[in-house]
């Protein structure tokens, strides 16, 4: 098909564009760096969907849809599957990757930043830092969701490392 | 041959229209697009029991007119193409591969990321490639 890239480029890549929209960009500001990330996820993830809908049927219902973004989508941006999804029948989704493949790489600091030396603060400060890099997923799976005709809401949780849930709520 | 290709998008907002000759009144050609809209949406919600399936991608002969036929294919992002050619044994193979070639210029014009999604198309190299597709056209069927 086309060319190639290394996949630590791409690592790379991500790496520096959430610490440039959060330490130069938008320094003091989170929820604006948070919105500029998602922003460009859901622009990535619109192309993308238009991408690898190629050679498809069109989806018959949100289910199907649904169904499409963890398996075909999920394989081909993290060579993996969604490993369990679950919803409650009434247009909220949970798709859970067991081993997250962007957040396999990051470390947890494990130096108390205060001098506090209790667990809670050190998780919630590596919390801050992960969930940060989570937005420009949440961003794709968005535009994504929106190319097919389904306006939602995505967020992520990440109560239990590696894995990680993402909570797609759609509009109704 | 073929007179005009067209990308619409899904709120119905033209997004690429081009014709291929210079005989034919372009207003006219762009009048026929927009009629045939019309049917696409006809076709995809009222889905008739002798039809194609409903999650087909291509459409097939959406109208002939006097002078034209006119083609159609729906994506799944709700994109649709209209053909509008004159000959009058176009045959069902090489539509369809027209679609499948047309498809993908589209998916790689879109993946620019200056293109705007929801405004016209207006990369040469997509106008370049849709001439060779629709040059091309019909050509291999030919011996």
């Amino acid at each position: 098909m086309g060319r190639e890239v290394s996949e630590s480029c791409i690592d790379s890549l991500l790496t520096e564009m959430v610490s440039t929209y959060c330490n130069r960009f938008y320094a003091n500001k989170p929820e604006l760096a948070a919105r500029r990330i998602e922003a460009i996820g859901y622009q990535v993830g619109h192309q993308l969907s238009e991408r690898y809908t190629l050679e498809r049927p069109r989806f018959s219902d949100h289910l199907e849809a649904i169904k499409f973004i963890c398996k075909d989508f999920w394989s081909v941006l993290f060579k993996k599957q969604i490993d369990n999804l679950k919803t409650n029948h009434r247009g909220t989704f949970v798709l859970q990757d067991n081993r997250f493949r962007w957040l396999t790489r990051m470390s947890i600091d494990l130096s108390p930043k205060n001098g506090a030396s209790e667990e809670a603060s050190i998780m919630a400060d590596n919390k801050g830092v992960q969930s940060m890099h989570l937005y420009f997923p949440c961003g794709i799976i968005r535009g994504a969701l929106s190319n097919l005709g389904i306006p939602c809401a995505v967020s992520a949780d990440i109560s239990n490392l590696p894995a990680c849930s993402f909570v797609v709520r759609i509009k109704a | 041959m073929i007179v005009c290709v067209a990308v619409v998008g899904h709120q119905n907002n033209p997004l690429y229209i081009q014709s291929f000759t210079d005989a034919d009144d372009a207003l006219k050609l762009h009048h026929i697009v927009h009629c045939s809209l019309d049917v696409v949406d006809e076709r995809v919600n009222n889905p008739k029991k002798s039809g194609p399936p409903l999650n087909e991608t291509f459409l097939g002969l959406l109208y002939p007119t006097e002078n034209y036929k006119v083609y159609g294919y729906l994506t799944n992002t709700k994109v649709k193409f209209i053909l509008v050619t004159t000959n009058l044994d176009v045959r069902d193979a090489d539509v369809r591969n027209f679609f499948r070639r047309f498809h993908a210029a589209y998916v790689d014009a879109v993946s620019n990321p200056f293109h705007v999604p929801g405004k016209k198309i207006t990369s040469r190299t997509f106008a370049e490639r849709v001439s060779t597709i629709v040059k091309s056209f019909g050509l291999s069927s030919a011996g």
